[in-house]
């Protein structure tokens, strides 16, 4: 009763907030009747009340030093003053704070908000004297904290409670009967038995099953996000096969297109795009290997609980293989500053930040990253359980694994261990050409400061160095900056170095961050130049002998973090705050070297890196309240690659048929995937923040055959589309199911839902017969105007037009932190930062302009015009019949027909008024009504 | 009665339909059927005032939380980070102190190379109006209204990154991706005027500010609350009107008459699924800010006298000026947040990042703001605007008493000089203070949040309640603190 209360109050709040802004839970309650009798309240009526704000002001945490645990508590009160008034509901804040009657609202009001019952209760209680006669709320049985090292820094870590191990998400799916009902067509599959005794419960009425149109159409937006081609479409419709719907699905499965489309809706759990974000939004050069990697292995149907540990722990698997490696990409696509990293230690925490956030939500439906800085406020997980998920991070490096065998990749190296033998005595000759050149160069900068500085700087420079001013050696150090001579003897050829440098300075216009470190140009003798020349002429004939570089993924693996190499715009110099460790080895362990992971401390954030070592090392942990069996550490069991096997164990955690998370939290995305919404609406938040599931024995149930079915989404996804729940219709209406379930949670119809982005831009290319169907491999770049380029300056961003190459599928589109594609952005691309649960679905004029005005949606409406010209002729009739299959999959009704002839004639006479000729006439109007048609609701709506 | 005849006669009555079931009243109606006339691009300037009618799009106003002090907002945003030490924060000690090396403050973070001295301003300072407000030669124009600012000396940022800096002044976090003011006020309050986007953002003429796009977006809010850039050259809004080669307006509104036409049919079969009908009504509403887009950009109907105001006659001020009166003419027309930008990302020196030399820097760009800024103000208080109009002037940090090479200044997020106008804030005051060399801030530290919360109570919004559940969690702009700015909300 309370879970369901519960749920109908979450309801309430999501529908709240769709609507008014302000969307406080507490003011609507306000307005509400009042739902209970008066009648004797005790206590223990509103200790489960109680007990939720004793979450935050109770005897572990008491926030504003308000405990209410006891009565004493409330009437002691906290900063600002008694909460109880014993007697007068109308003066205790207890009550008129969560009334919404007194202002401001706490700040991290726990969701749900009380619901009115419940505050009509607390009311009642203490208008009846606020009787208390058992002992304090005993909600935290206390058990021993478990590190010593807590207590020397004053953490005390929340303890669990029998009723923090209650929540339902922490409970193994338990594998329910499947409800029998009585309709014969809600009785062949095992997910109708659940939805239907719902609906029987509720006393909601089904839609009939939808038409076949209808389902060929649904399956295939949703399956592989294309346009069902008019032939299949009839031949579907006339199959007699009893089966006939079960092969489509089957053949749908087995196209490779539906990767594309599933592939997206992981993509957006993962946070995935092609740039880092941040000042020069640089490209991640092999992002969209990653990005095949997960189009693959949904087509693949590659088993889940592997998919999981591969981009987690691609590395550390035992026999890693190209994709496994390329999964680890996952640990890159996410929000990177890669501008002076070394000099900000703290980045790597945020990053880590990133990691825990990403996995946790993503794979498990918790947010653990909530517990950076203290406890989590509402689910059973403590700042040491984030810290020890961290340690299981902790190890890894950025790492660009060579895809290519091993012999090819041992080849390469010695091929370029060669050269680099060659190179290095010509660039040491050319260093010795320069070095009178560079020598003059800085006595020439301490001319040029001369002339360029005001007078008291040139004082300063011509100063003595020993009768300087302290302030004079600071100028003069500024001003002359060329650093030490380089000793030519010193210089050793990395080719990779100057081939990757190279490389990236084409792939990324960083415009600023090009010039960090760029030594300035020396103007030799005639004679000089020309050795000079003749030297780099033999040089780049060496480096052209450089085989191509293999092709590498932008992965990770461990190694010490504190000896990375220097990044873009890195430079050790003294104060700018850059840290220094006393440590010499090694950044990549090689083979056979014995390895550990950097200390880790907790509650460190890199913000003072001798401060943060003043708490106590962490080690990788599972979180406590899922009571894991599995080890902390699995390293591979390979001899030549050391690893800690952190992050193997914590993937293996979370990819374990004993999760009691992972397995569900997948199969509700998937179920959200199909159905627009999850069992559980918030499908990246199984806590108590989240909602409870709709229908949770079926949640279970499905949670359980996915893994009996050894976790294949495919499976799944047949299992769900053959049920009647999926097949029914949308277009149906019933007056009392609309009152009685208005958002359609219990499933009595099928959730018609706007199409993504991406797939609006899909299938408009699918209808006008210009869809560029090349698979995989780098981004595209979609055609945006010169001026929009312009908002955001750094990264990358190829201008291009609209024609052929730019017509791929939207999931192949170069995904920018710093600038979204408009078109994609206005319909809701979700936020490229953090996961995304679920995407939006606004409605905004702005949308409109895209889809009426954008070249590209004219251009499309042309194209579309001259398919169906081709393929009609010049019957009207015939034209508007192909237009409405292709672009609707179905024909038009009489009416239509009649509106649409009507409208051909007046466009085809206003393009004669126009001086159009007739064949030009007759284009004309089509595209009017080919654009027409690409903005209909019923195109852009899966129903 | 001929076809054509019965065709419009059926595309009324579609239209009143869906505009009943949109939710619109008769006002609506009428006014849709004005624009439903063929060739009526140019509406007149009332219709494209107000929210007449119109309901059920996310951005129709929205009660306040209480009274509100404004109704809408300015921010006149300076990327790159201004010199407090240079404007409006005098020093004598940096006088005293010129060329000495600065000690006692701890240890020196700076993001170019190595500290160099103390260094004085380059500027002479003096003191202005009643108040007695301090303001360096740079801003001759906004020296003679110090009177009607509130000046705030005491804002502190986290980092030295002039992107993260932009995401911690105009998103509230340091992260990348959260909800800009911007947005989190459209999403409070709605806009009142729904034939125009609710939060416009007009760029420095040469192009984006540093981060870009993230200062204006949603984040985890839906992308109705994003701010809608308006360009300088052609169409003001992206895909404000087609191409001609592909599309009259008199064939978009053909089609469009037709699209809600077929439209009708298909959604009766969905009682209960209000996003198709308000789909319907984004395309009325898109089809008349075709109109009302380019009528409140078009600044030829202004006098001279105005333009001169704004500076618009001086090519150095003009750009700007631009600027500033579409910022005027916007919020006159409901337009809840109006962002300019000045700097562009396009070389450190298009922006007020004074690495190389704080005179050249920020004497050009003092200059181009100066007298626009003062005209802006002026002409929203001779119009009777500033009360409901709340002016910032901020932007990501302040820079160093230290010099570089003894002529530039490099990033300070210690301290910052940011002032407000309007809205009944009380001008004359001089809020917080820095250290004596403006290193950090010293009295009455401001932060982001601080500021935030203080910007949100004047428009009537407590910002302890404007929140949005996204992951788990209740969001607010303020995180969890944000202390109102006691001078400014008194």
């Amino acid at each position: 009763m309370a879970a369901e209360a519960v749920r109908r109050s979450r309801a309430r709040y999501a529908m709240v907030l769709g609507m008014v802004v302000t969307g406080i839970a507490a003011i609507t309650l306000f307005f509400e009747p009042r739902l209970v009798a008066q009648k004797e309240v005790s206590e223990k009526d509103v200790l489960p009340v109680i007990q939720r704000c004793s979450q935050c002001h109770g005897a572990q945490l008491q926030m504003s030093k308000l405990d209410l645990s006891s009565r004493e508590g409330m009437l002691k009160g906290g900063e600002k003053g008694t909460a109880l008034v014993p007697g007068n509901a109308e003066a205790s804040p207890l009550y008129l704070r969560v009334a919404g009657l007194q202002q401001p609202a706490m700040p991290m009001a726990p969701v749900p908000a009380l619901n009115a019952q419940e505050v009509a209760l607390l009311k009642d209680w203490i208008n009846q004297g606020a009787k208390w006669e058992s002992s304090p709320v005993a909600a935290h049985p206390l058990v021993p904290a478990p590190t010593s090292g807590l207590s020397a820094v004053g953490y005390k870590e929340r303890t669990l409670t029998a009723q923090d191990r209650q929540w339902w998400a922490f409970q193994k799916p338990v594998r329910h009967p499947v409800p029998v009902v009585s309709d014969a067509r809600w009785s062949r599959n095992p997910i109708d038995g659940f939805v239907r005794s719902m609906l029987d419960k509720k006393g909601l009425e089904p839609a009939p099953e939808a038409d076949r149109r209808t389902l060929i159409r649904r399956a295939y937006l949703d399956l592989v996000g294309l346009l069902p081609p008019p032939a299949e479409v009839d031949a579907f419709v006339k199959d007699p096969a009893p089966d006939a719907y079960e092969k489509l699905v089957d053949r749908l499965l087995a196209s490779p297109h539906y990767g594309e489309r599933w592939g997206r809706h992981w993509l957006d759990v993962v946070r995935f795009a092609d740039s880092s974000g941040f000042e020069f939004d640089i490209s991640i050069a092999n992002a969209w290997r990653y990005r095949d990697y997960v189009i693959k292995a949904f087509n693949q149907d590659k088993p889940y609980d592997r998919f999981v540990v591969e981009q987690l722990a691609g590395d550390e698997v035992d026999q890693p293989d190209n994709d496994s490696l390329t999964a680890t990409t996952y640990y890159r696509v996410g929000p990177r500053v890669r501008f002076r990293e070394k000099n900000y230690p703290s980045y790597r925490y945020d990053y880590m930040d990133d990691m825990i956030r990403t996995t946790f939500q993503g794979f498990m439906g918790l947010s653990v990253n909530c517990a950076r800085c203290h406890d989590h406020k509402f689910d059973p997980i403590s700042r040491l359980d984030y810290y020890k998920s961290m340690a299981a991070f902790w190890g890894y490096v950025d790492y660009d694994h060579p895809l290519a065998p091993k012999a090819q990749v041992d080849e390469y190296a010695k091929i370029v261990k060669v050269l680099e033998k060659e190179m290095t005595p010509l660039r040491q000759e050319i260093a010795r050409i320069e070095k009178p050149y560079r020598e003059k160069q800085r006595a020439q900068q301490v001319e040029d400061a001369l002339k360029k500085y005001p007078a008291d700087i040139q004082a300063a420079i011509r100063t003595p160095e020993a009768q300087r001013t302290p302030g004079q050696k600071l100028l003069v150090a500024q001003v002359l900056t060329l650093g030490a001579d380089v000793d030519p003897d010193s210089i050793v050829v990395d080719v990779n170095a100057s081939a990757k440098a190279r490389a990236r300075a084409k792939a990324d216009q960083v415009f600023g961050a090009g010039d960090y470190g760029r030594r300035g140009g020396l103007k030799l003798s005639e004679a000089d130049e020309a050795k000079r020349a003749a030297l780099q002429a033999k040089i780049d004939a060496i480096e052209d002998r450089l085989p191509p570089p293999l092709p590498v993924a932008d992965g990770v693996r461990d190694g010490d973090y504190r000896l990375s190499p220097d990044g873009l715009g890195d430079s050790n110099i003294p104060g700018t705050g850059r840290p220094t460790y006393d440590i010499k080895c090694c950044y990549i362990p090689a083979a056979g070297q014995k390895f550990e992971v950097p200390p880790l401390f907790f509650a460190a954030n890199g913000e003072d890196i001798k401060a943060d070592e003043k708490t106590f090392q962490v080690q990788p942990g599972f979180l406590s309240i899922l009571n894991s069996t599995s080890p902390a550490v699995h390293p591979p069991n390979r001899p030549d690659y050391m690893s800690s096997g952190r992050r193997r164990a914590l993937a293996e955690a979370i990819a374990s048929k004993d999760n009691p998370l992972s397995a569900r939290v997948m199969i509700n995305r998937v179920w959200a995937w199909h159905f627009g919404r999850g069992i559980v609406s918030t499908p990246g938040n199984f806590g108590k923040m989240g909602t409870l599931p709709s229908h949770p024995e079926l949640l279970d149930w499905l949670a359980t055959e996915f893994v009996g079915q050894g976790w294949s989404i495919k499976k799944m996804h047949r299992l769900i589309m053959t049920s009647a729940t999926y097949k029914m219709a949308s277009g149906f209406s019933r007056e009392a199911d609309l009152a009685a379930d208005p958002t359609n949670a219990y499933l009595w119809r099928f959730p018609a839902r706007r199409m993504e982005a991406e797939i609006i831009r899909d299938t408009v290319l699918d209808a006008s017969g210009k869809l560029n169907l090349q698979a995989g491999g780098e981004p595209f770049f979609p055609a945006i105007p010169v001026s929009v380029r312009a908002d955001q300056p750094r990264g990358t961003w190829d201008l291009t037009k609209e024609e052929p190459s730019t017509w791929r599928r939207g999931v192949y589109a170069y995904v920018k932190r710093g600038l979204k594609y408009p078109m994609f952005e206005v319909f809701d691309e979700p936020d490229l930062n953090v996961t995304s649960e679920k995407r939006a679905t606004s409605t905004v004029p702005t949308q409109a302009l895209t889809l009426l005005n954008n070249e590209f949606m004219l251009m499309q409406a042309g194209h579309f015009a001259e398919r169906v010209i081709k393929e009609a002729g010049a019957d009207p009739e015939k034209e508007i019949r192909i237009m409405y299959q292709i672009a609707l999959s179905r024909d038009p009704s009489p009416s239509e027909m009649r509106n649409n002839l009507a409208f051909l004639e007046k466009q085809r006479a206003w393009a004669r008024g126009k001086g159009a000729n007739p064949e030009n006439e007759v284009r004309s109007a089509l595209a009017d009504l080919a654009h027409v048609t690409l903005n209909l609701n019923e195109f852009v709506y899966i129903k | 009665m001929n076809n054509d005849e019965r065709n419009r006669k059926e595309n009324y009555i579609s239209r009143r339909k869906f505009w009943m079931e949109a939710g619109m009243g008769i006002g609506g109606l009428a006014l849709l059927d004005l624009l439903g006339k063929d060739n009526l691009l140019a509406a007149t300037n009332a219709s494209c005032v107000g929210s007449a009618g119109v309901t059920g799009t996310p951005l129709m106003p929205k009660a306040p939380h209480f009274k509100p002090r404004a109704k809408s907002m300015i921010s006149l945003f300076m990327s790159g980070g201004v010199s407090h030490l240079d404007t409006f924060q005098y020093k004598p000690a940096l006088e005293k102190y010129d060329r000495m090396p600065m000690e006692g403050k701890g240890e020196i973070k700076v993001r170019q190379g190595y500290p160099g001295p103390l260094m004085k301003s380059p500027f002479a300072f003096k003191q202005h109006g009643q108040s007695g407000a301090w303001v360096s030669e740079i801003f001759p124009n906004i020296a003679t209204m110090v009177d009607d600012l509130a000046f705030i000396h005491s804002c502190q940022g986290i980092s030295n990154d002039h992107v993260i800096s932009h995401y911690e002044w105009n998103t509230g976090s340091i992260q990348m991706g959260f909800p800009s003011v911007g947005a989190w006020i459209t999403y409070g309050l709605g806009s009142e005027n729904q034939n125009l986007p609710g939060f416009v953002v007009v760029l420095d003429q040469k192009g984006g500010p540093y981060a870009g796009p993230p200062n204006w977006q949603a984040g985890f809010l839906p992308a109705a609350y994003q701010g809608t850039v308006f360009r300088s050259k052609g169409d003001p809004i992206l895909d404000l009107s087609a191409p001609g080669q592909y599309m009259t307006p008199e064939q978009q509104r053909a089609r469009l008459d037709q699209m809600n036409l077929l439209n009708e049919g298909f959604d009766e079969k969905y009682p209960g699924m209000s996003e198709l009908s308000a789909r319907i009504a984004s395309y009325e509403l898109a089809y008349r800010m075709q109109s009302c887009a380019p009528e409140a950009v078009d600044i030829s109907s202004e006098s001279d006298e105005t333009k001169q105001l704004y500076g618009i006659n001086d090519p150095v001020t003009a750009p700007y000026g631009r600027q500033c009166l579409l910022a005027r003419r916007l919020v006159e027309r409901g337009v809840r947040f109006v962002q300019l930008m000045s700097g562009a990302y396009v070389s450190i020196e298009d922006t007020w990042d004074a690495h190389a030399n704080i005179v050249t820097n920020h004497t050009l760009h003092a200059k181009e703001v100066d007298k626009p800024i003062k005209g802006l103000i002026t002409d929203l208080k001779r119009r009777g605007l500033l009360d409901e109009t709340l002016v910032l002037w901020h932007s990501e940090f302040g820079r160093m008493p230290i010099s570089q090479r003894g002529v530039g200044r490099d990033h300070n997020p210690g301290a910052m000089t940011v002032f407000m106008a309007g809205a009944g804030v009380k001008g004359g005051q001089s809020i917080g203070t820095s250290d004596d060399v403006g290193y950090k801030a010293e009295e009455q530290r401001v932060t982001s949040h601080d500021l935030h919360a203080t910007l949100l109570h004047l428009l009537g919004i407590d910002h302890k309640r404007l929140t949005y559940y996204f992951n788990g969690r209740n969001m607010r702009l303020t995180d969890v603190s944000g202390e109102l700015i006691p001078q400014i909300v008194g």
